[in-house]
């Protein structure tokens, strides 16, 4: 079992190498390659497999690679006591084969492999625990992508108008088409569902019930950007109105996990509701028009949200299993070298200086405060900024440092050799990927010409915000927590504006009730009476012409008579 | 094509040998020779006696050979207690028989006697294999729904000779009017099932024995959808104008039959009425009349085929343990059976047109003509895809997820023939996209 495991991790490190120097190989030629497979060709409109690899398909599985491999040989002593170690192991393969094949193919049919691929393994990954709340988890996971799954089927009809399903070729051509309009519109829902964009926000927190390396796969590289890398493809594509529509929600997306995550005392839940945010940064700089820009920050992203993962799933580990985050505090002392990696992790997912998150976030916010925008974006933007250092600093205070305020019988240690390697592996990466990337990916530099202020704004956020997580982290014994002043907004936000409630229960009521209906009135009412249950009406016929055939003299005269009327009529 | 018949004829004999793997081979040799006779072409070919066969005709005799042959392996236990097992074996074969002359006719009477003569074996199969009392009235909604509706069919046949001098479905070329649409196609319609005639089928397959739900299902449904391939060129003025509203009745039955879907506790109902959805989609696609539809249905029936009866068998296999077919007691099947949930996992994520199933490319085909018929079928299509998910998913994770049955002392686990049932349903399923071609070129 571990044998296989091992094997995996080699190939997928070896793949991401491999990879990676293809990908700046490509990227310096700027070369780009297609294989078109045909399906099958239906009145001259072809469905093709087709994979595409150019520098950001190479880049991006380079990296999706490199980060599994790591979740794996991690998961080798995660999973260790796991009885279907190798049906968690498959899983996790197929889900990184499902990513495979999304990047890799630029049309709409054969992304659907990847695409429901996905959402597919995903669901098998989140009900990985027998209980009943990964049950609900990953029904609202499978069916919230699944709304996205139709969107694309929708978005398949439609482009049937064009001929083909290569949607890279008429993305820019088509521009303002309706058709392309309305493929477009499709096409954002989709990434939207994917990526947990407003409306559909509440299943990437709920899918924190899946084990911890998949969630790092998960919420890191995988299954949430997906969406995104999507609309980084079809970015051409979207028209002005659309872009505006994309910007708010995003917007709002980013705001509203910023804030619910400075009220959530789960571990994973926050980590989970901070990839939203920044999931709804990506989206936001991709309606602001770089895409660019929503790639480099979606790499880096990946990398420190992963190992952000990984370190929390070490701590669970070591606190048998429970996630409150009121239960740790000190754990520096304990596990040192995890919570190190964590505090990089966080530092950099804060944008702190001269870490990989810098690198993206401070080119997002200054090419976003370049662009003549309104003020609710640049106000909603920086205080998503602000907030999302609030909650890392918030979440270090609570777990890092201040008293241990777990079981007084404990064994918090540093011994899981593996683990730590596992995570060791990312580390580098996650300090010097911002730089390294930014160097390749951007041969000219991004022109920014900002007053003064304007320029150190990210910064001021971003020590206001360590400020606010300060002060929101202190809590002690006998003291009145500052949140149950406002209790109905701190319930509010921490439930992340309702919508965990809205799209479980707010939804499925009606058609729960609806098939009851449909099952009482028309199937086994309506339908049985004026169907089958009529049968009886035959027997009742029957019955009648019966009644002729008894040798009643006076029927038969009647009958007798009634035929000489007919015969008569006749004449 | 005599030399089939011919062969299915002298397998009468082998019926009364009390050997299981013999016969369930020559069924599959049978469907395996079949398959080695097919000519990559559109044309009638194989003529002999007024039967003959064209891609259409070839698909669904592969489809009746092969499900026969899984129905046979799937019903061991008949074998294993002897439930009469020559008298099903022969039933099974005379099933085979009529179907074979059905889908194998050019000429339409005979499609008609044969039509249904194929009634006959599957009422045997459901009054004699089934389990329940209720099987009487199953038998009786079964036979009067579709035979209500067939006398109709019968005079308009006689008429039709009237207006054409013939039988033979390649040389017919006439436009009938509306009263002859009726009594004509509302047999098909009857037998897809379409929503509102529908309600013959759940019964029918709650009742039935394994068998004849994998008949049912995989291949009594297609039997509508052919005989609407064949005739709806008779149709084609009067069906434009009125053809939306079974477009439309099907598309909505489709939908509420997904919503009854999720309300069922019982999984051979479940899966049953998710095959009322999915036919009803197949009803829409043929009555859109483009070629897109017609291509999208036979495939959508294809799959269809494959995918619901795989369901049943596994619905069986788990209600040869539990003896419920309740999903209140099918519950956390995958601490049991580790290797089977495997399976469930497959057949029901192609149930929800996963890729890469033909159920998919039949979806995808049927969206694209349905969409470009009426863009307001739209809406539907998205519920409709959506809840098939919805059904799919519950289905699966209410039997395989969650602590199992308590009041259950013992289990096996599946054996190898199981296993290899349902790889035979999944291995075409999902292989066959590979060249589809094959399965969609027949107009």
């Amino acid at each position: 079992m571990m044998k296989l495991l091992y094997s995996y991790f080699k190939l997928f490190l070896f793949f991401s190498i491999f990879l990676f120097i293809m990908g700046l190989k490509f990227m310096n030629k700027n070369y780009s390659m297609m294989i078109e497979y045909e399906v099958l060709t239906l009145n001259s409109s072809s469905m093709m497999m087709v994979i595409l690899l150019d520098w950001m398909s190479l880049l991006f599985m380079s990296f999706v690679l490199f980060i599994s491999s790591m979740v794996i040989y991690y998961s080798a002593e995660y999973m260790a006591e796991e009885k279907n170690l190798i049906r968690f192991i498959l899983l996790v393969i197929l889900f990184v084969l499902s990513m495979m094949l999304l990047i890799i193919s630029p049309n709409m049919i054969s992304i659907l492999l990847g695409w429901d691929g996905l959402g597919l393994v995903s669901y098998c990954l989140v009900i990985y625990y027998q209980n009943m709340k990964s049950y609900n988890a990953g029904m609202l996971t499978a069916l919230s992508n699944r709304i996205g799954d139709v969107a694309i089927l929708m978005a398949i009809a439609w482009m049937m108008n064009f001929g083909s399903w290569n949607y890279i070729y008429y993305l820019e051509m088509m521009k303002g088409d309706s058709i392309m309009e309305m493929i477009s519109y499709l096409i954002v829902l989709a990434a939207m569902t994917k990526s947990a964009q407003i409306p559909f926000s509440s299943w990437l927190p709920a899918a924190m019930a899946a084990p911890t390396p998949v969630s790092s796969l998960v919420h890191s590289s995988t299954l949430v950007t997906a969406g995104v890398y999507l609309l980084i493809r079809f970015n051409f594509s979207l028209t002005d109105n659309l872009l505006y529509l994309l910007l708010f929600v995003a917007s709002m997306t980013m705001f509203m996990s910023g804030l619910a995550a400075n009220f959530e005392y789960d571990l994973k839940k926050i980590i989970a509701l901070s990839t939203l945010s920044q999931l709804g940064l990506m989206m936001s700089i991709l309606a602001l028009g770089s895409y660019k820009l929503t790639f480099f920050h979606l790499l880096v992203h990946a990398l420190f949200k992963a190992l952000l993962f990984m370190c929390a799933g070490n701590i669970i580990h070591n606190m048998m299993n429970c996630q409150d985050i009121r239960y740790m505090g000190n754990l520096m002392e304990k596990m040192p070298m995890t919570c190190t990696f964590f505090n990089i992790c966080n530092l950099s997912l804060c944008g702190l200086p001269f870490l990989s998150g810098f690198f993206s976030k401070d080119l997002i916010v200054e090419f976003m405060s370049m662009n003549y925008l309104n003020i609710y974006i640049y106000i909603i933007m920086y205080i998503s900024i602000g907030l999302t250092v609030s909650y890392s600093f918030r979440l270090s205070y609570y777990s890092l440092i201040g008293d241990f305020n777990f079981l007084s019988l404990n064994v918090v240690s540093e011994l899981s050799m593996i683990m730590l390697k596992g995570m060791g592996g990312l580390i580098l990466f996650v300090i010097f990927s911002g730089s390294l990337l930014e160097w390749v990916m951007f041969f000219e530099p991004i022109f920014i010409c900002l007053p003064m202020v304007m320029k150190l704004m990210a910064l001021i956020m971003i020590i206001m915000g360590m400020f606010i997580g300060y002060e929101v982290a202190k809590f002690k014994l006998g003291y009145s927590l500052k949140s149950l002043k406002f209790m109905t907004f701190s319930l509010f936000s921490s439930l992340m504006w309702n919508m965990p409630l809205i799209s479980t229960l707010g939804v499925n009521y009606y058609p729960l009730f609806l098939g009851k209906v449909y099952t009482k009135i028309f199937d086994q009412g309506w339908h049985e009476y004026y169907g089958g249950k009529n049968l009886k009406l035959l027997a009742k016929f029957s019955q009648v012409s019966q009644s002729f055939s008894r040798s009643h003299l006076k029927i038969y005269f009647l009958l007798l008579i009634l035929w000489v009327v007919f015969l008569l009529l006749n004449i | 094509m005599m030399k089939f018949l011919i062969t299915l004829l002298f397998l009468i004999p082998l019926c009364f040998c009390y050997n299981y793997w013999l016969m369930v081979n020559c069924f599959f040799i049978l469907s395996f020779m079949f398959m080695m006779n097919y000519s990559f072409n559109n044309l009638y070919l194989n003529v002999s006696y007024l039967f003959g066969n064209d891609l259409l005709g070839y698909i669904f005799i592969l489809l009746s050979f092969w499900i026969c042959a899984l129905m046979l392996l799937a019903s061991e236990k008949i074998y294993k207690i002897d439930n009469y097992y020559y008298l099903f074996n022969l039933m099974v074969l005379l099933l085979m028989m009529s179907l074979f002359l059905v889908f194998s006719s050019m000429n339409l009477f005979i499609f008609y006697v044969f039509f249904e003569v194929s009634l006959i074996p599957t009422l045997i199969l459901i009054m004699g294999w089934g389990y329940q009392p209720e099987r009487i009235e199953a038998g009786i909604y079964l036979l009067f729904y579709t035979l209500l509706v067939s006398l109709p069919m019968m005079i308009s046949i006689f008429y039709m000779y009237n207006c054409m001098g013939t039988m033979m479905l390649m040389f017919m070329n006439y436009q009938f009017n509306l009263l002859m649409y009726f009594c004509m196609n509302l047999v098909f319609f009857v037998k897809m099932p379409m929503f509102f005639i529908h309600l013959w089928l759940p019964k029918a397959h709650v009742e039935a024995p394994i068998s004849g739900s994998m008949i049912l299902a995989g291949v009594m449904l297609k039997l509508g959808g052919y005989g609407l391939f064949r005739l709806m060129s008779l149709f084609i003025l009067v069906g434009l104008k009125i053809n939306f509203i079974i477009v439309t009745i099907s598309l909505v039955g489709g939908f509420f039959v997904s919503l009854i879907c999720v309300y069922q506790s019982d999984m051979k109902s479940l899966v049953a009425y998710s095959s009322v959805a999915h036919m009803g989609m197949v009803l829409a696609g043929i009555m859109t009349l483009n070629i897109w539809g017609f291509w999208g249905s036979l495939v959508m029936m294809l799959a269809h085929g494959l995918c619901s009866s795989g369901l049943f068998c596994l619905v069986n296999i788990v209600y040869e343990r539990i003896h419920s077919r309740s999903l209140y007691l099918n519950k956390g099947l995958l601490n049991m059976m580790p290797s089977l949930s495997f399976w469930w996992f497959m057949l029901c994520s192609s149930n929800m047109a996963a890729p890469p199933s033909l159920n998919l490319m039949g979806e995808i085909i049927l969206l694209n003509s349905l969409v470009s018929y009426s863009s307001l079928s739209m809406i539907l299509l998205m519920f409709l895809s959506f809840f098939s998910a919805v059904y799919s998913l519950y289905l699966f994770s209410y039997s395989q997820h969650g602590l199992y049955y308590s009041g259950m002392y013992s289990v096996y686990q599946g054996v190898f023939r199981e296993y290899l049932l349902l790889l035979l349903h999944w291995l075409p399923l999902n292989f066959m996209i590979i060249k589809s071609e094959l399965w969609v070129l027949w107009i």
